[in-house]
């Protein structure tokens, strides 16, 4: 790869302009590839779809019309962003076959100006899980090592960029579906700020917490993705109005006086190869000209409990809906109605998602509800007033993005607790709204991929962008030479 | 011993806007099934909802006319049960900051019946039983409610039956609901119980869901005051329960086997943002509320002389209290014109449906115009009646029926000599009167009547024929 | 501490079944992610609370209507429904 730092997306779309590709080979290269792909990303892929919003796009450009720079390009969608007549399962039995009858409102952006979607991605089932592998086909691979687990749950979306089997995609984060599967991939997530991006069409996990977040090879692919779809939806009431981006013109700036908070919190119990990659990082930082210091954050030991509490309240009554009566699976003997909704749940729903449904059904119930529910709301109010608080001192927050790399698939834990002890570094994120990135910073003693996150202030992702680009043309570890098994560019 | 009833009521009422209250499907009734519907609606995975502004208007509108406290912020929490009717398998409503709280309606007695709350919610579709089998319509899932709670101050089915209607009137006035309780836009759930009389502690308490009728619902009240005491009487306990009430057998029976105890998991709904409304946002509203039914019962009262129960029996439906406003302007006795309402056209359209739409033939003017000639003594009140039912029926006016000849006031020497005709051919009537029966004057007088068509005034020509009978 | 009853009751609740097997895993999995979630106790109750990271308020929809979806499209999912219902056999 030419260490040109330019973007997938810019190359492809000086291909296209150039004629040195028809998009219709390039959508027909991508689809092969993803047919021989042993990696699981893609759950469905939608050739005809792909193929005729190609067509249009050589149409265009061989009558000499200007496309815009996301147009004819082959990307993804996991599989919880509904788009009209093409299955969206959510990596769920009980949605198998279902096939929205309306766009979610990113992907109806993205169809405007021709965007090629090859298919819909691999994920955790309802976005439940840090693996991929809670997905009903099975979990995503991990391009560096098959072996090893993508990361979740936009596992399908970052194994899919990864492997250069979409150039990029489109993933939700809740509690950091994008930012560590992308991790564990090497590649570059954004989590917007809560409200930059429509959620409508994005099949709910927790309301309060999911965002629509791009996946890309380089940063500015990212940034890109996330200029063209954040803006004020009127069909979701949590989106915010007069919001526009240009983080693409903001990748120039030097960072000389950025200043950058370290929270000692985030490096406890952290493996070692990533606390020494992340060290590193920050050695650069100060190379570049920004100041750092580290500071306490103590509020972020909560953010787990109060993270299981309040998504999985919220998915709860968010899942209660799949009930077999208005599309989805249904359960085929039943002796009365209620058997059939209780046995089209018990038989479509996976084990993650049952856990999270009763848990949530339990500190929701009477009695329990001021002890769970509304202390977790109340200590979401304490963490969103510390980050605040940090904000008012330091530019942006650098933390590793997951305590570990990648691990190999199928592998046993004691207890779900500590499974969810993997999501520490990227749940606080999300309670406190607030937008974030991951970008690769190196790789551990086998050679899978680290990340790094970076968290800005609330719809501040141009300094977190613009941060993570100049690390990025720096050290050039978003440009693996050895991943190159894709279309050849 | 003896017990006195305690009854509260849950009204929900649909409000009259154009669309639903989370998505653009139209709110309207009797449409085919599933076609007002949307993936919204419907509840589709990853849809979203939307508030309407109409609907906040409206709740605050019913609000302000029941003499609530507005909430300036308030929100909308889920209510989680699953059933198949309900989509999202939760129903988006208020729980704990309702928008309007702390009203009352009164009674014409002056009893005060308070209301606890007013909220918004949404409706649920329609599930129709076809051998077992269940087919469901959403076209009614996403319909507008509100509900308003009263606090348990009913103490008679005719205090809850006057309750209703003064709510379902109000509501009309405000234009926030048409109230068709035939057609579901509005339900009552009852809560009864009974207590010994005197005693200040609440018996146990039973709930009858979903009265769509007034008559009804009062059926229902006295039924279960009945039951309940029966249970008392013989030292037995009422058990908590949910009833329905069966029309057939004017009795209720209870709704499920066993009483699962309801855990509907509330919480603050994460799609929508807060409500908040500022002081003049409600001034506005508050501005915008036509009269309200006890103003105008009472003006009529005051300002035109008409009987306080004549006031509340027109101004019960607004179409009615608008119709005889018009009717009677420039007149001196606007009593006459609320006389031939309600004696008249209350007769003529007699359900309450009917007498709330007011569809009949004539105009305001019309009966305005008839009223004037009995005023100038043109007509007598005999003759006036009689034109206006024909007027009634043909929608034409009292000139149509009322020749020129007619109207001329008739001469006393005319007068007199029509009487001593009377009197003549009268012969057996003259000898009963005579002879003291004093009803036999009617059958003269009539006969005078319909000689004179209807020009004299009964009062003069009874004098007339006392007087000529004494001399004769 | 959570009791097995009460993850029956919440099963119910959840409308999901569970086989003794499942009961028996869902009970020792909640005793440790209630345990887990406890951990808020510890913290005295701030006063405020928050449902979302942003501060919005009154997003509203004007009262205006759109047509409605075809309903073979409404049905679409339910392989056209029955005579224009949903359809749900009281049995099967």
């Amino acid at each position: 790869m030419p260490k040109d730092n330019k973007g997938v997306i810019r190359r492809i779309h000086k291909l296209l302009l150039n004629k040195d590709v028809s998009c219709q080979e390039l959508t027909k290269r991508y689809l092969e590839k993803i047919n021989e792909s042993n990696l699981n990303a893609y759950i469905n892929t939608c050739e005809e779809v792909a193929l005729e919003s190609a067509a249009k796009v050589d149409k265009k450009i061989s009558s000499g019309d200007e496309i815009s720079l996301l147009e004819g390009i082959p990307m993804t969608l996991k599989d919880n962003i509904s788009t009209s007549g093409i299955e969206t399962t959510c990596g769920s039995k009980i949605l198998k076959n279902y096939k929205p009858i309306y766009n979610a409102t990113v992907w109806n952006d993205l169809k405007k100006v021709n965007s090629i979607l090859l298919g819909k991605t691999n994920m955790d089932e309802f976005a439940m899980g840090s693996s991929c592998e809670t997905s009903f086909i099975g979990g995503a691979k991990n391009p560096h090592d098959l072996g090893y687990v993508a990361g979740g749950s936009s596992g399908g979306v970052a194994s899919a960029v990864a492997g250069n089997i979409a150039a990029y995609g489109l993933g939700s984060d809740t509690g950091g579906s994008v930012r560590q599967p992308s991790s564990f991939c090497g590649v570059v997530g954004l989590k917007p700020t809560y409200g930059a991006v429509s959620r409508y069409g994005l099949i709910a996990y927790a309301s309060s917490l999911d965002q629509i977040g791009s996946i890309g090879k380089t940063v500015e692919d990212v940034s890109i993705v996330f200029d063209f779809i954040s803006h004020y939806d009127d069909k979701d009431s949590t989106s915010h109005p007069g919001i526009k981006f240009d983080t693409q013109g903001n990748l120039k700036k030097d960072l000389k006086d950025l200043k950058i908070g370290v929270p000692n919190q985030y490096y406890e119990g952290i493996d070692k190869d990533v606390k020494e990659n992340i060290i590193s990082a920050l050695k650069v930082y100060e190379s570049m000209g920004a100041k750092i210091e580290y500071f306490d954050l103590p509020e972020i030991k909560y953010a787990l409990p109060v993270y299981y509490i309040l998504a999985c309240a919220e998915a709860s009554s968010n899942l209660a809906r799949f009930d077999g009566v208005r599309y989805g699976y249904k359960a085929s003997h039943y002796k009365n109605i209620n058997e059939m909704i209780c046995k089209t749940r018990s038989e479509g729903f996976g084990k993650e998602v049952k856990r999270r449904i009763l848990l949530g059904n339990y500190v929701l119930s009477s009695g329990y509800y001021d002890a769970y529910y509304k202390k977790a709301q109340n200590l979401r109010g304490l963490i969103i007033k510390a980050f605040d608080e940090a904000f008012s001192r330091f530019d942006v927050l650098l933390t590793p993005t997951s305590p570990v790399t990648a691990f190999p698939e199928n592998k046993s834990y004691n207890s779900p607790e500590e499974i969810y002890l993997a999501d520490i570094c990227t749940v606080p994120v999300n309670i406190a709204g607030v937008p974030a990135i991951s970008v690769p910073c190196g790789f551990d003693s086998n050679k899978l991929p680290i990340g790094m996150q970076i968290i800005g202030k609330k719809f501040h992702e141009s300094k977190i962008l613009n941060a993570a680009h100049q690390f990025e043309v720096f050290t050039n570890y978003s440009y693996n030479k050895d991943l190159d098994m894709g279309v050849n560019l | 011993m003896k017990y006195e009833l305690v009854v509260g009521l849950e009204t929900h009422v649909e409000l009259l806007t154009k669309t639903k209250i989370f998505c653009s499907c139209i709110n309207g009734f009797g449409a085919e099934p599933n076609t007002h519907c949307c993936p919204i609606c419907i509840g589709h995975p990853g849809t979203l909802p939307k508030l309407n502004k109409e609907v906040i208007n409206l709740a605050v509108k019913a609000g302000l006319a029941t003499n609530c406290h507005i909430n300036l912020k308030s929100n909308m929490d889920r209510k989680n049960y699953v059933y198949p009717d309900l989509s999202k398998a939760y129903q988006i409503s208020q729980y704990n900051i309702p928008i309007c709280e702390n009203g009352y309606i009164e009674l014409s007695s002056g009893k005060r019946i308070r209301i606890n709350r007013i909220h918004m919610e949404e409706d649920a579709g329609k599930l129709v039983h076809k051998g077992g089998d269940v087919y469901i319509d959403y076209n009614r899932g996403g319909v507008p409610l509100i509900e308003i709670v009263t606090e348990p101050d009913i103490s008679s089915s005719g205090e809850a039956r006057e309750y209703v209607e003064k709510l379902q009137s109000i509501l009309r006035y405000v234009e926030v609901s048409d109230c068709k309780m035939q057609e579901g836009s509005m339900r009552c759930d009852i809560n009864v119980s009974v207590k010994p009389v005197g005693s200040c502690k609440l018996g146990v308490r039973t709930e009858i869901k979903n009265m769509n009728s007034v008559t009804f619902m009062t059926k229902a009240i006295d039924y279960e005051f009945e039951r309940q005491s029966d249970i008392l009487e013989n030292k037995g306990e009422v058990v908590q329960q949910t009833l329905r009430y069966c029309e057939n057998s004017n009795s209720t029976e209870s709704m499920r086997e066993k009483e699962d105890a309801q855990d509907y998991r509330y919480f603050k709904d994460p799609d929508l943002v807060d409500i908040v409304l500022s002081e003049e946002d409600v001034n506005k509203l508050k501005k915008s509320l036509p009269e309200l039914p006890d103003v105008r019962i009472k003006r009529y009262a005051e300002d035109f002389g008409v009987s306080k129960s004549d006031a509340e029996l027109i101004v019960k439906y607004k179409n009615a209290a608008d119709f005889f406003e018009k009717a009677s302007k420039g007149l001196q006795s606007p009593k006459t014109v609320s006389n031939f309402i309600i004696g008249q056209i209350f007769r003529v359209i007699e359900t309450e449906s009917e007498r709330e739409k007011f569809n009949i033939l004539i105009t305001p003017n019309q009966l305005n115009e008839l009223v004037k000639l009995i005023e100038g003594n043109k007509i007598n009140m005999n003759l006036a009646k009689k034109t206006f039912s024909r007027m009634l029926e043909t929608g034409k006016s009292a000139a149509d029926f009322i020749s020129e000849s007619d109207m001329q006031e008739i001469s006393q020497s005319e007068l007199e000599e029509i009487c001593k005709e009377a009197i003549k051919s009268n012969s057996k009537a003259v000898n009963d009167y005579l002879g003291g029966k004093e009803k036999a004057l009617k059958a003269i007088l009539g006969n005078v009547m319909r000689q004179t068509k209807g020009r004299g005034n009964a009062q003069m020509i009874e004098e007339k024929l006392v007087n000529l009978l004494k001399n004769s | 501490m959570v009791t097995k009853e009460e993850v029956l009751n919440i099963a119910k609740l959840s409308k999901l079944y569970l086989t003794s097997e499942e009961l028996e895993d869902a009970f020792n999995e909640m005793k440790g992610i209630v345990k887990f979630v406890n951990q808020v106790n510890e913290m005295q109750n701030p006063d405020e609370e928050i449902n979302h990271a942003n501060e919005l308020f009154n997003a509203f929809r004007e009262d205006e209507i759109v047509p409605s979806f075809p309903r073979e499209k409404i049905l679409e999912n339910v392989e056209g429904g029955k005579e224009g219902f949903f359809y749900l056999e009281k049995s099967q």
